[in-house]
């Protein structure tokens, strides 16, 4: 799939409307459509779609997690009666089976969809404009520069800490994850002979495994925390929507200067 | 050359050096040097420790809550003595008590330990030096029978027909040409001095202990999951009872119990039917070889161990005897403090470690351990080759305890030579039955076979103190108190910042004591003394040998190249190598 | 006369019927026709027994105690009848120099055909001299009689992972075999110790089949390292049920409650105590109130209190786990996110209050 349709955008409901001026979307937008625009559309219902779904998975696997690892206190009665060990391993052995086949479609997305959805799987690593862009996004948030540049997609530090603190975060959790599973899958179950056989290994052994996991799920609060705030703060500071984005689909830019990334 | 040493040995270089390494049927590895002169007398003995793994070093900075399963893996051979010692260290360090019933079920569990090991050594690690199981072939099995129903009339295992099937197995076994564990054994050496018949006995009696000792464990697997290396936890056990209420299957409940009594009630009647027939089968015909007394008539220690009461670890409350004896003064029993600086030390001039002064012991509660791997000026052979050890430089991985300066030795001859100077009345009993059995006089004690009678008499007392600590606990649980634990100081924001203690038992070997310095929740220092630290020990500052030189020296060897005297004695002490240097 | 693996089999009262059966089976999971049958009988009928050499390096020897509490086979058996236990030096019979002609002797004139079983291991700091035999290193014992074996069987976690001696600083460099040995199959029978009855199987098997038992990719037998203490574990409805020991002698200790809080590393250990249990099947640590802690696994000893369910990471020098880590991680990284928030917003309105 390519870039947004003309028609699409100027069907967009913001178009024209919370937006100080028209922005120079630059060459490549002007390009194609001849004119300016107000708001672009850069993620698509499915990555939006995605979004959520992931945010919920995860939250799911968040606290079924820490409660695998430190449990509730003991219920008493007989052992026949309850079964909340199992709930709390069932809703993450659940949540991970979403959280594993939404990462899988939205790598398929990565490939079929606009060229944003591929953003924070391919970081340009040899580009020295990024990393220069890295670089100005830290001065902005250290609050010595004055100004934000105006980027179509992620900036370039969001794109370093999606690719890093996100998608490896997950993979990482998938596939210890998974190996975890396997153990209690038995040694016959494609999780046990394509992930815990040599994961654990390579670990050291199980217990190893559990720890490691286990801070994954602090990796990926501390990923959440920062990319919350981060969201709501630069909806506020920097030049571009970014909450109705990942709802709407649309960016909707704030002043109608240049842009300093297309991306 | 000779020289004298302050505890009283001759000691004389000029003879042939016979090596012994490694020395077998021991726990763990050891080196044996002597020098013999013309007669075949041993004139000169040198003990080396060969081992070295470091759980001194490695306790560091660990939970002192989990010490006992390190410590335990000092030995798996005497498992669980080291595990009972530091959680009792442990506890004395932080003040926790346990209940009745923990004390009554750690001490069937030591005293299970006791029996057992003794049995083990007795007839699969010290019985090939006195019996010859090739010669038990020539055996007549009506006359093994005759001699099985004289010793032991109420064994019922002595029919001819019986002892005829265990030789004709052996005979299988030995014209296969495959000898196995017998394979070039010293079978034609005129230090073995039984009669076919008795030695068809003591080999059937070989196989018959090495089905029954299996069953002695499962007193301990039932408390502690598991033997070897049962489980135990700080401030208790960690078996709960729950004698009949809901969930009781899950706990130690009325079947555990009646299996445990049963067990025990089994070893009794094998102790007394076969162990002790046997010592004093054996110890009748050998009763003229009377080598190997060393340090026992001089210097013994026992710290004491099995409390009648919880928490009591007073001489009074121990019923296994606690003290020193020194000079070879029996009417004198010496109180033993392990907290006094100045009593129990250990040197290291002679050993693989290094001190900032050597000269100089140190107490464990400020005790060093430092591998310092080097080798005296007159060794022959190289660092890697040793073909001839220098005893006058450092020799051996076993550091010198010493009591106020003298080397000592452990183990159930001298509990038991301890008991007799306090007047202990069961084990005096024991020790006259023995004697009068053998028609042998006190001073009989002090010799390798005074070691290995004491031993026996040893398993058969503590088989008898399990069926007291089951009865005591049943009438506590009858009593209403089924607790196991006590959990108030188990979480370390209780503890002080810092804390010290010590835990002693009296470990199959000897007297054995942990020493443990906690500081911000965290070992600072751990110390192990053990048994056959002490009886293993090298030379000291002062040159004084230890309990495996001394009781080698002056014995006559029948033929020098081969070491069936020299393994006889140093078995009647049941080395252990591992414990010894942990 | 040899006694043969038959005469074994009929004196333990197998009839001729069955011992020819067992031979077709054996033909059969060889993967060899049933025409091959009546040569292995042949073989099993006149075939003297496999000589094994048993070293001991660093260790406890808690390894031999477990072997010798096998109830099935009992090790009498084992020794006197199945193989040829022709070095071990916690029970032969010889010492010194007359003891390790042995080695020699069965590494020369049983080229191949002997097995070697390694209790314990080689430490390699001090050019090996933390373990000595007969004046060298232990490590040359073990290499001279790994040379010829047709094989080597790691008892216990010792030779198999390391263990105690192994834990950390390691202060003697102790090794595992299959570290020092690289060029013989190796089976791994882990544990500290073993349970007794694995160690006899895995024997017998050897024995009987005349190969290894499927091995996993790190060289356990399957039939008995396949699963989790906690896959088998009678507690584990009570686990599944969110019912749990809390403290020691609590109401769910006395009932049998689940470990898991108080430490237990079933959920992480490979081993057979929860199917095999110990000493002949009686009990195991769990069924005792203990819980696991994990001896049969890779460096159990370093992982962290044996109490504690979460363990530590050594990981740069950090030593906490993974819970404490990570809520530091994560107050550092919201105190952050709120400092940056309280900035933003305190220049927000300056730079508001600048342009009013
Ligand atoms: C578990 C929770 C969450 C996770 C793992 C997560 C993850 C992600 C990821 C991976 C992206 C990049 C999407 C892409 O480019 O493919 C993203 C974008 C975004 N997320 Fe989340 N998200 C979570 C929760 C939230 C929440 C609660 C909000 C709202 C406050 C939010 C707001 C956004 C915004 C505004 C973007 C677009 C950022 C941009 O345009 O640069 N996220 N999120
Ligand atoms: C963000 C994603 C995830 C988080 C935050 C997370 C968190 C956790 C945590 C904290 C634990 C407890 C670990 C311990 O202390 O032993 C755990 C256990 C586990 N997780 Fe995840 N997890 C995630 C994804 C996954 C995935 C994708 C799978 C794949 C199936 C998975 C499978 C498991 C399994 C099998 C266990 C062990 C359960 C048990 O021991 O009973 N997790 N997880
Ligand atoms: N020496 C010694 Fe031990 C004993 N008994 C322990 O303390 O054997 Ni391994
Ligand atoms: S594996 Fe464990 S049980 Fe076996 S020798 Fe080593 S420490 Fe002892
Ligand atoms: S006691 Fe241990 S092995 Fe058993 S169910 Fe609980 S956690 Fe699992
Ligand atoms: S501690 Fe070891 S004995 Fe079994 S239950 Fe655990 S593997
Ligand atoms: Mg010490």
């Amino acid at each position: 799939m390519t870039d947004t349709p003309l028609s699409e955008a100027t069907a967009h409901p913001n178009k024209g409307r919370a937006i100080k001026g028209t922005t120079d979307l630059g060459p490549s937008y002007r390009g194609r459509t001849g004119s300016r625009f107000d708001a672009v559309y850069v993620y698509e219902a499915p990555v939006r779609i995605w979004h959520w779904v992931n945010a919920f998975a995860i939250l799911a696997l968040a606290v079924s997690g820490y409660f695998i690892g430190s449990p509730l206190p003991s219920l008493s009665g007989e052992a026949s009666d309850h079964y909340l060990m199992g709930y709390i391993r069932f809703v993450h052995f659940a949540a991970a089976y979403v959280m594993i086949v939404g990462f899988l479609f939205r790598i398929y997305w990565a490939i079929v969809g606009n060229r944003h959805a591929r953003q924070i799987f391919v970081p340009p690593l040899l580009s020295a404009k990024w990393w220069s862009g890295i670089w100005y996004s830290i001065r902005w948030y250290f609050f010595l520069e004055p100004e934000a540049r105006k980027y179509v997609g992620h900036n370039p530090l969001a794109t370093f800490g999606m690719h890093f603190g996100f998608v490896w975060v997950t993979v990482f959790m998938i596939v210890t994850g998974l190996a975890l599973y396997g153990e209690g899958a038995g040694m016959a179950s494609w999780q046990y002979r394509f992930f815990s056989s040599w994961v654990i290994p390579l670990f050291g052994q199980s217990q190893d495994v559990h720890t490691w996991h286990h801070v994954g799920l602090w990796a990926m609060v501390a990923f959440i925390i920062i990319h919350i705030y981060a969201a709501i703060r630069e909806d506020i500071m920097s030049r571009q929507s970014m909450i109705s984005s990942v709802t709407s689909g649309w960016r909707t830019f704030k002043d109608n200067r240049p842009i300093d990334e297309d991306h | 050359m000779t020289v004298q040493t302050p505890n009283g040995f001759t000691l004389d270089t000029a003879g042939k050096r016979v090596v012994v390494d490694p020395v077998t049927r021991i726990e763990g590895h050891m080196r044996c040097e002597v020098n013999v002169n013309d007669q075949n007398i041993i004139t000169n003995a040198v003990s080396t420790g060969t081992m070295w793994r470091g759980l001194e070093v490695i306790l560091k900075g660990r939970d002192p809550r989990d010490a006992w399963a390190f410590v335990q893996r000092i030995c798996g051979v005497c498992t669980g003595t080291h595990a009972l010692t530091s959680v009792r260290a442990v506890e004395d360090a932080l003040a926790i008590t346990i209940p009745e019933n923990a004390n009554s079920i750690r001490n069937i569990m030591q005293l299970c330990l006791q029996v057992h090991d003794h049995l083990v050594h007795f007839y699969h690690l010290h019985a090939l030096d006195w019996v010859n199981p090739v010669n038990a072939l020539k055996a007549d099995p009506n006359a093994t029978s005759q001699l099985q129903q004289q010793v032991s009339p109420s064994h019922p295992k002595s029919s001819p027909g019986y002892f005829r099937d265990v030789q004709n197995r052996l005979k299988a076994f030995v014209e296969s040409g495959q000898l196995g564990p017998f394979k070039n054994g010293y079978w034609t050496n005129p230090a073995y001095l039984l009669p076919p018949e008795a030695d068809l006995m003591a080999v059937t009696h070989y196989l018959e202990a090495l089905d029954f000792q299996k069953d002695i464990m499962k007193i301990r697997t039932v408390f502690g999951g598991k033997d070897p290396h049962p489980n135990w936890i700080v401030g208790g056990v960690p078996c709960a009872i729950n004698i009949d209420g809901v969930g009781s299957v899950g706990a130690i409940n009325m079947e555990r119990l009646n299996l445990v009594s049963s067990i025990i009630n089994d070893t009794i009647t094998f102790v007394n039917n076969v162990y002790i027939p046997d010592i004093v089968a054996i110890g009748s015909l050998y009763k003229g070889w009377l080598y190997g007394g060393g340090l026992s008539s001089q210097a013994v220690l026992a710290y004491g161990d099995i409390p009648d009461k919880a928490n009591d670890y007073s001489a009074a409350n121990l019923m296994m005897p606690h003290g020193a004896i020194i000079n070879g003064n029996l009417k004198e029993v010496h109180d033993v403090d392990l907290r006094d600086p100045a009593q129990i030390q250990e040197f290291v001039p002679h050993s693989w470690y290094a001190y900032a002064d050597e000269k100089q012991g140190l107490h464990p509660w400020d005790g060093v351990t430092q591998p310092n791997y080097q080798l005296g000026p007159n060794l022959v052979g190289s660092r890697t080759n040793i073909q001839q050890i220098d005893e006058g430089g450092k020799y051996s991985w076993i550091k010198a305890p010493r009591w106020k300066g003298h080397a000592m030795e452990v183990g159930p001859l001298a509990r038991y030579i301890i008991g007799y100077a306090k007047g202990h009345t069961e084990i005096t009993d024991q020790i006259k039955g023995l004697l009068g059995q053998l028609n042998a006089p006190v001073e009989a004690l002090f010799s390798t076979l005074g070691r290995t009678a004491a031993r026996a008499l040893e398993a058969q007392w503590a088989a008898y103190k399990m069926r007291y600590f089951m009865d005591k606990m049943i009438a506590n649980l009858k009593a209403g108190d089924s607790s196991t634990a006590n959990t108030t100081n188990w979480r370390p924001e209780t503890w002080p910042k810092e804390a010290k203690g010590v835990g002693f038992t009296e470990a199959p070997r000897g007297a054995l004591a942990h020493w443990i310095k906690i500081k911000d929740m965290k070992i600072d220092n751990y110390q192990c003394v053990v048994p056959t630290t002490w009886n293993g020990s090298p030379r000291d500052n002062e040159g004084n040998i230890g309990a495996f030189e001394a009781s080698l020296m002056n014995t006559r060897v029948e033929r020098p190249e081969e070491p069936v005297e020299i393994l006889r004695t140093l078995h009647s002490f049941d080395p252990c190598l591992a414990c010894s240097t942990h | 006369m040899l006694e043969t693996f038959y005469d074994v089999m009929r004196r333990q009262g197998i009839s001729r019927r069955s011992f020819l059966k067992f031979c077709s089976l054996t033909a059969a999971s060889l993967g060899l026709g049933p025409s091959f049958a009546p040569t292995i009988a042949q073989a099993m009928e006149t075939k003297p027994r496999l000589p094994v050499l048993w070293l001991h390096g660093l260790e406890c020897t808690c390894c031999s105690e477990s072997f010798i509490r096998s109830a099935h086979p009992l090790v009498k058996d084992v020794v006197l009848s199945m193989l040829s236990l022709d070095y071990d030096d916690t029970i032969m019979a010889s010492a010194g120099g007359a003891a390790e002609a042995i080695v020699t002797e069965i590494v020369e004139k049983y080229k191949g055909n002997y097995i070697l079983a390694v209790e314990g291991n080689p430490p390699l700091n001090e050019d090996g001299m933390f373990c000595i035999i007969g004046g060298k290193p232990f490590v040359e014992q073990l290499r001279y009689a790994a040379s010829n074996a047709k094989a080597i069987v790691s008892w216990g976690s010792c030779a198999s992972w390391g263990c105690v001696q192994a834990a950390r600083p390691n202060p003697t460099r102790a090794t595992p075999v299959h570290q020092v040995i690289t060029d013989k199959p190796i089976i791994k029978v882990p544990g500290c110790p073993p349970i007794a009855e694995v160690m006899t199987a895995v024997i017998t098997y050897i024995l009987t089949f005349e190969k290894f038992p499927e091995l996993d990719r790190q060289g356990r037998p399957k039939m008995f390292y396949s699963q989790r203490i906690h896959d088998k574990c009678y507690r584990r409805p009570h686990f599944d049920a969110g019912q749990f020991v809390e403290s020691w002698d609590d109401e769910g200790a006395r009932k049998g409650y689940c470990l898991y809080k108080m430490g237990c590393k079933g959920p992480t250990t490979y081993n057979a105590c929860s199917t095999v249990r110990w000493n002949g099947g009686l009990s195991f640590p769990i069924q005792s109130g203990h819980g696991c802690i994990g001896c049969s696994e890779d460096g159990f000893w370093d992982k962290g209190g044996f109490y504690d369910r979460l363990t530590d990471i050594h990981q740069f020098g950090i030593e906490a786990n993974a819970d404490e880590l990570g809520k530091v991680a994560v107050g550092v990284v919201g105190t952050a996110v709120a400092a940056h928030a309280a900035v933003t917003a305190l220049k927000r309105a300056r730079d508001a209050g600048d342009k009013s």
